[in-house]
């Protein structure tokens, strides 16, 4: 079954709705509405859906995320040793694809703000889109422009030349 | 009695009179008594009131396109695609609903987790224990086979460094090429060096 969101992940402040006083005998047809639809749809969805979860969870098993160990990176491995280029190249994909996944959960954060906000968005999330700019900015430089081929050994090349663009602008300034 | 004969006479009489006018119009009477002659166009010979049934009515012959040849696909498309969509459809409900997905958990102290261990759904846990090969197995074979090609290359990269060095010192067992014997050279032309 698909899992339902993290609703863990950010805690909806409490609605500051007033409570309304009645001013008229007729009664709410909301309330009604929202019987019919507990009743009819919510109440007999939920029996079924409890029904199967206690089926389930009398035989669980579970899957584990995988860790992996570090090895040596490409920075470090000797000329020729194909097989530490290899282990320091899957070791890069990997990480290539964690720092995509914080990418986009950065990205999802701040679309969820706007959607909470509505129109103050500008001024609440700041802290999300300053969030945001780092994180795109940093993912930028490292993985930026290698292209569909870039390898561990491309994205080495660039930091060299952004060090060394670095120590260029160091010394320009001295 | 008698003026119930009359009463009858009257009545036959008016019959008669009435069959006469519609046998004019072209109708004819049970009795027969006013045919008439020629080939005119004319309604039916007896009248008789005709029922037919509540519901359907007067049965039509209906002229339309044959149905035939696409009811045929359709009940043959049908056919095939619940042959195995129904036992696939139960057998996915099956699984979906009795066996469920795996819960995603903190890996135990002390515990390697088997490599199927890894995917949520039973399916493509089954797939990854029981059809791939395990990614470890994967990496080591990669690595078996880099390994084997980096010796390869190294054994030849050193293989002609020696060809190149032998070739030019010339004190290496290779490039030691057969010469003519010394005493079959003839030089009897150096005897006369001014030719």
């Amino acid at each position: 079954m698909p899992e339902d969101h993290d609703w863990e992940a950010y805690k909806v402040p409490p609605t500051r709705t007033p409570v309304s006083e009645r001013t008229t005998s007729v009664p709410n047809p909301v309330d009604y509405f929202q019987t019919a639809f507990s009743n009819v749809l919510d109440a007999p969805v939920t029996f079924i859906r409890g029904w199967i979860e206690r089926w389930q969870n009398s035989n669980k098993f579970y899957y584990y995320h995988q860790k992996f160990r570090r090895v040596p990176d490409l920075s470090q491995c000797l000329e020729g040793d194909y097989l530490c280029y290899y282990e320091a190249e899957a070791q890069w994909r990997r990480d290539r694809m964690v720092d995509q996944e914080i990418v986009e959960i950065v990205r999802e954060r701040m679309a969820a703000c706007k959607q909470r906000e509505g129109p103050n968005q500008f001024q609440n999330c700041a802290k999300e889109m300053e969030l945001l700019a780092q994180v795109t900015k940093a993912y930028q430089d490292r993985y930026g422009e290698l292209g569909y081929h870039g390898n561990a050994r491309t994205c080495l090349m660039k930091q060299k030349h952004r060090m060394m663009e670095e120590r260029k602008a160091a010394q320009k300034n001295q | 009695m008698a003026a119930m004969s009359r009463v009858l006479r009257a009545a036959a009489a008016w019959a008669v009179r009435r069959a006469s006018s519609a046998g004019a119009a072209g109708i004819t009477g049970i009795t027969g008594t006013t045919g008439i002659t020629g080939i005119g166009p004319r309604l039916p010979g007896t009248l008789v009131p005709v029922r037919h049934s509540g519901d359907h009515g007067k049965r039509m012959f209906i002229i339309k396109a044959t149905s035939f040849y696409d009811s045929r696909f359709l009940n043959l498309l049908r056919f095939y695609l619940f042959l195995t969509g129904i036992p696939v459809a139960v057998l996915l409900t099956y699984i979906n609903v009795f066996i469920g997905e795996a819960e995603l958990a903190e890996i135990p102290e002390g515990y390697v987790p088997e490599h199927w261990e890894y995917y949520k759904h039973p399916i493509t846990r089954w797939i990854a224990r029981y059809v791939l090969d395990a990614p470890e197995k994967n990496y080591e074979k990669d690595m078996a086979l880099l390994d084997v090609e980096v010796r390869k290359s190294e054994l030849r990269l050193l293989e002609l460094e020696a060809r190149r060095l032998m070739r030019h010192r010339g004190d290496g067992p290779w490039y030691h090429y057969e010469t003519p014997d010394k005493n079959l050279v003839d030089n009897s032309m150096k005897a006369t060096p001014d030719n």
